[in-house]
């Protein structure tokens, strides 16, 4: 009976107050998990500008505005950082988006005796922590005169020699396409290799995409490869181990808006093309995350 | 324009399943063969052996005179259409019929030709520069047929080319590749599950079942003359009627008594019978519904209770049950009764059938195989 | 256990159902066990038959072989050279000169002070011309184990193409037998793009892996048998050696001074490992999927703008935002600034300083951190749930929560399973999050005072970390936490997979 008397109301109010209600209520809380996503980055900003003082406050916006501080990182050694991370995400990036590819369409499209072995071999493989692995390669590459000043070249072949080991996603999305279509080709006098090139990959163009926007992502982010490989030598650094020293206890002080103002200039090149290509990305996330 | 041999072939999947065992056939030049079958049968594994797209576990397949177990698609001569249809969607039309040519690096004043003759002949030429995503199922299918057409390959393989379309236009294609057939004029192996498309495209059709091939011959011999139950219920809609009874012998003449009823085998059967000293037994007794009539009470009429009478227009599809629970359907022309009759045809009308010995087929009871042609 | 049949099963209540399930899942353990030793003793099995097998054929081979054919034995790829098959027998044929002049140069060398991992330390030496006593270096431990495993690498692989050699010869034997022509090298270098285009595509990646990955993970395995440290660096300092299983043993023993066993440091650590793994896996996903379900709601306007606001935090590079965040909530940061201000505190709050305030913090950002991808996610399947499904459900007269929990939540969970267990692992070996936040810490006093120090807020991963920098590396202990993490890893793995319903067969999807 109960049941009836708040059906009954639920009608008198109508469907569409009771939506214009509800949605109200769902435009209030995405306003206000919008301000949480955006204070940070807000504060970032401001805090860039700041000229009075170059230690942490407790105000967010500044009394005296400046470039003060982004004139700085053109001094110091940050610009060097930029430029290692910026070639060591541009060659990741063309490197690991081939060994990837190379991977997954492999893995995706043949099956010879070894394939399930490999397969679930790479997966036993990638339960042991990858750091583990850096502490001899920093040996190997130190012996071999890639660490240190010579960061970039040494983190470019740590980044990209293992890359294969992340075929998951893009083996996902090989898997969407029709096999069908590698066959017609194949019945159509189309080698192997043909068939990679002229039907597979204009057709993978997302997930192409997808790899080389995360490629290129990765070495923005990275700090313990970087912090292995560069040894305390600034001029190896990557932004991410250059800049995590201006936060330390003894330079925290001079430093924290130096900080504020070379994450915005890391940040922001970063973010536009991310979401430039935002579409691609979230193809990839999903298919991944659908595929397992 | 070849021959395909099969010699002994078998096809063993990875996991220990068996898809085709010992598979034996010569496929002549020229010949339009259909492989038929349930799913599962078989068939498409076998046609992917042929086109390359699957490996010959044992056995040789020989095209033109040439084993060709150990080549590869492309270099087999031959041409595919899939059953999805397989169009390479960033293509053009007239990008996906030209594709093989520019592989064989063909000039393309010479690839404008073929793909344009080839679109005028399916109708397509409108669609050239269309891509696949936006084309109907039957322009789809004219497409994956164009790019097959072009190749002049020595073998023309279709893999359940029409199960994707809808009835009306599967009849018009089915009309349409019979057509192309004289055209080309090339060896085609087709594969389907509609017994229909096999009856009326093939030369011959091979039945298969497991992976077994049940039978091989032309339209009429599987129809008239099925060597196993098998192939007599899946040849012909609806399918044969199926009933245990017994086969006796009264002075020199054959008898079978279905439902009480003894009913003689007489002509050209009950002749088979004594010439091949078939001995009395119980077995399968298998009569098509076209070929049971309805009849007045009488010494050889079988009574039963008709259950739904489906009016397919020329012909009335009567499905009746025996006093033991037994169903069946006899195919009853329209014209042969009158609009009363045909009226009084409900569900719960008691009525009498019966057949003559010359439709008979005869089972054996345990292995399923004809008594007069296994 | 009484088992049910179906229809007895869809008598009992809904109660009665859930504990027929969990008691079915517990009784079906030990056929599982049985199962796997059923599966290790036969894969044994198959491995003894194919040893078997290989000796088989290597003397069938050599028996039955034509002339060639035995000289291969000795000479690789000489049959294949004698068929006509050039290319394929000079490959082969500088694969073994390469080994053997390998081998004798250096590979016998590495290989010989393998077991004791070096002798001659760094000492001092008289040195006539300087007149003076000089540090004199002697082997490197280092290299020795690392190249000692190069070349057992390279053993297996010669022994392997030997194999294969051979192998070849006697096919080489049945094809030409059989009346057909061999591979010409130029057959071979065509297959390469077409029906071994595989190996072709394989050949870099995998080649990187085994360089990369594999060897390094073997040559860390064999370092939690030495005492390699930052005192014994092999080298400079002393030469390290083997020591068995005595770091296991540490691992299981009581602290100097009286303070916890390592093994209680390490159960603490795994602890709070599962724990924040558990939160940051599930709070992303629950509240990803309601914000996704939020923005997608027929109605709601500017999605775009919503979700490119959230996907910010997937753009900018982790450690700008998350040190940025780490500062924000310091002692003299801008959230402590403005409460203090406002007067809401009379005291800054210990964000970072105290162990549970830490563990917190650290969870509530990493959801900050990772809703956006769990939006993405769900919003993608949600797109994919057939709408036809809440239509006939709405139609049985199911209310919102009933869609939610009947429909949308078991779909979700089915498709996004492995995606659940790789976000758990995942978020297990999280070290940004935790390092760029809190660098490990507040620092856990009662912690095993060995040494490396342990905070309240480090991960297995994060203490690894630590051991391996720094003056004290201690990198035998790091190898062993290694291992640990290893098998912590691929028991759940294993669990889960065995739960899953979705374990799924990929082709499938196809």
């Amino acid at each position: 009976m109960a049941k009836n008397t708040l059906n009954s109301g639920k009608r008198h109010m109508g469907i569409r107050a009771a939506n214009a209600l509800s949605n109200t209520a769902i435009y209030i809380i995405l306003i206000i998990i919008s301000i949480i996503w955006l204070i940070p980055f807000v504060c970032i900003v401001l805090q860039s500008f700041r000229v009075e003082s170059t230690y942490q406050v407790g105000y967010v916006v500044p009394k005296q505005w400046g470039w003060d501080n982004y004139a700085k990182l053109l001094t110091s050694d940050f610009k060097q950082w930029y430029i290692n991370t910026f070639v060591t995400a541009l060659v990741t990036a063309a490197l690991q988006t081939v060994i990837v590819l190379c991977m997954s369409y492999t893995l995706s499209r043949f099956r010879f005796k070894l394939r399930k072995p490999l397969m679930q071999f790479m997966l036993v493989l990638g339960m042991f922590p990858g750091m583990l692995t850096m502490i001899i390669l920093y040996r190997v590459l130190k012996d071999l005169g890639l660490t240190q000043a010579n960061a970039v070249p040494g983190l470019i072949l740590v980044y990209i020699a293992s890359s294969g080991m992340g075929y998951y996603v893009s083996k996902g999305f090989f898997d969407t396409i029709p096999k069908s279509l590698d066959e017609a080709a194949r019945v159509d006098g189309a080698t192997r290799a043909q068939v990679l090139y002229k039907i597979i990959l204009p057709l993978a163009k997302p997930i192409v995409i997808y790899t080389i926007l995360t490629a290129f992502m990765g070495p923005w982010g990275d700090y313990v490869f970087a912090k292995y490989v560069s040894m305390g030598t600034s001029s190896g650094m990557n932004v991410a181990v250059g800049m995590f020293g201006w936060l330390s206890q003894d330079q925290i002080n001079s430093s924290y808006t130096m900080f504020c103002a070379g994450g915005v200039v890391v940040a922001i090149p970063v973010t536009i093309l991310f979401l430039c290509l935002q579409k691609y990305y979230v193809e990839g996330v999903t298919g991944g995350a659908v595929k397992g | 324009m070849a021959n395909v041999v099969l010699k002994n072939v078998k096809k063993v999947y990875d996991n220990k399943v068996v898809a085709v065992h010992d598979f034996n056939l010569d496929i002549a030049d020229k010949e339009f063969i259909v492989f038929v079958g349930p799913s599962g049968c078989g068939k498409s594994t076998t046609l992917r052996m042929i086109a390359g797209l699957e490996d010959i576990s044992e056995g040789t397949i020989e095209i033109d005179g040439e084993v060709v177990n150990d080549l590869q698609p492309k270099d087999r001569d031959i041409a595919m259409v899939f059953q999805n249809y397989a169009l390479y969607p960033h293509m053009t039309v007239y990008d996906n019929i030209a594709f093989s040519l520019r592989l064989q690096k063909m000039p393309e004043d010479q690839v404008y030709e073929k793909v344009t003759n080839a679109a005028e002949i399916l109708g397509i030429t409108d669609y050239l520069l269309r891509k696949p995503r936006a084309l109907s199922g039957g322009q789809r299918q004219r497409v994956a047929i164009g790019r097959a057409m072009v190749r002049n390959a020595k073998v023309f393989l279709m893999d359940e080319p029409l199960s994707n379309l809808d009835a009306k236009l599967r009849n018009q294609m089915r009309a349409e590749i019979i057509l192309l057939r004289k055209k080309l004029d090339t060896t085609f192996v087709y594969v389907t599950h509609d017994q229909t498309e096999a009856m009326t495209l093939g030369d011959r059709i091979v039945i298969m079942k497991d992976g077994y091939i049940q039978q091989v011959g032309t339209p009429t011999e599987v129809f008239e003359t099925p060597q196993n139950l098998f192939v007599a219920e899946f040849i012909g809609a609806p399918k044969m009627n199926i009933m245990k009874t017994d086969l006796i012998k009264e002075n020199g003449k054959y008898y079978v008594t279905p439902f009480g009823t003894k009913i003689e085998v007489d002509g050209e059967k009950g002749a088979l019978l004594a010439q091949k000293g078939i001995a009395p037994q119980e077995l399968t007794l298998g009569v098509r519904p076209e070929h049971i009539i309805l009849t007045k009470s009488g010494e050889n009429a079988i009574p039963c209770t008709l259950e739904v009478n489906e009016m397919m227009g020329s012909e009335l599809h009567l499905h009746v049950y025996t006093e033991d629970g037994t169903r069946i359907v006899l195919r009853v022309p329209t014209l042969e009764l009158s609009a009363e009759e045909r009226a009084s045809l409900v569900s719960g009308k008691e009525l009498h059938i019966s057949f003559e010995g010359k439709v008979m087929h005869f089972f054996d009871k345990d292995s399923d195989q004809n008594l007069l042609y296994g | 256990m009484k088992k049910y049949s179906d229809l007895e099963y869809l008598k009992l209540s809904k109660w009665k159902r859930f504990l027929y399930k969990i008691a079915s899942f517990f009784a079906s353990i030990p056929a599982g066990i049985v199962n796997g030793l059923r599966k290790i003793g036969l894969f044994f099995k198959n491995l003894g038959l194919s040893i078997a097998n290989f000796f088989k054929d290597l003397v069938m081979t050599f028996v039955h072989g034509t002339w060639p054919t035995k000289v291969s034995y000795v000479i690789m790829g000489f049959g294949n050279v004698a068929r006509g098959q050039i290319l394929r027998g000079l490959l082969f044929f500088v694969f073994e000169v390469v080994f053997i002049i390998y081998m004798v140069t250096t590979g016998s060398y590495w290989l010989s002070m393998l077991p004791s991992l070096g002798v001659t330390g760094p000492h001092e030496e008289y040195n006539a011309i300087l007149d003076t006593y000089i540090t004199v270096y002697g082997d490197n431990s280092f290299k020795i184990l690392l190249y000692g495993v190069l070349t057992i690498f390279f053993i297996i692989a010669f022994v392997y193409t030997w194999y294969t050699n051979i192998k070849q010869n006697r096919i080489s034997e049945q094809i030409l037998k059989s009346g057909k022509r061999l591979k010409s090298g130029k057959d071979d270098l065509r297959s390469l793009v077409d029906d071994q285009f595989h190996r072709t595509l394989l050949a870099l990646p995998m080649t990187g892996i085994v360089i990369f990955t594999v060897m390094p993970i073997v040559f860390m395995i064999l370092v939690a048998f030495t005492n390699y440290d930052g005192t014994h660096d092999g080298y400079k300092n002393n030469l390290f050696s083997w020591v068995g299983l005595d770091n296991f043993n540490t691992m299981l023993s009581m602290g100097e001074g009286g303070s916890r066993s390592y093994a209680a440091t390490f159960g603490e650590v795994l602890t709070w490992t599962l724990i924040w793994a558990f939160f940051a896996t599930f709070t992303n996903y629950f509240l990803g999927m309601l914000v996704a379900m939020m923005i997608n709601k027929k109605g709601i306007h500017f999605k775009k703008g919503f979700r490119t606001i959230l996907v910010m935090t997937i753009a900018i590079p982790q450690f700008i935002s998350l040190l940025y965040v780490s500062k924000m909530f310091s002692r003299n940061g801008i959230v402590n600034g403005m409460l203090l201000d406002i007067q809401w505190i009379s005291e800054a709050l210990p964000f970072w300083e105290e162990a549970t305030w830490a563990r917190v913090m650290v969870i509530l950002v990493n959801i900050w951190i990772g809703i956006p991808y769990l939006m993405l996610i769900a919003t993608g399947i949600l797109m994919n749930i057939p709408q036809d499904l809440y239509e006939s459900a709405k139609i049985d007269g199911a209310n919102a929560w009933k869609q939610y929990t009947k429909i949308t939540l078991p779909y979700m969970l089915f498709i996004t399973g492995p995606y659940l267990l790789t976000s758990f692992t995942g978020n297990m070996n999280n070290f940004n999050v935790i390092y760029l936040l809190t660098t490990g810490g507040p620092t856990n006093p009662s912690a095993w005072s060995g040494a490396t120090a342990v905070g309240y807020t480090d991960l297995l991963v994060t203490w690894l970390f630590k051991m391996t920098t720094g003056a004290e590396s201690s990198y035998y202990m790091a190898s062993v936490v290694g291992i640990l993490i290893f098998v912590v890893v691929a028991v759940i793995s294993l669990i889960v997979y065995g739960l899953l319903p979705s374990v799924k067969n990929e082709e499938d999807f196809q």
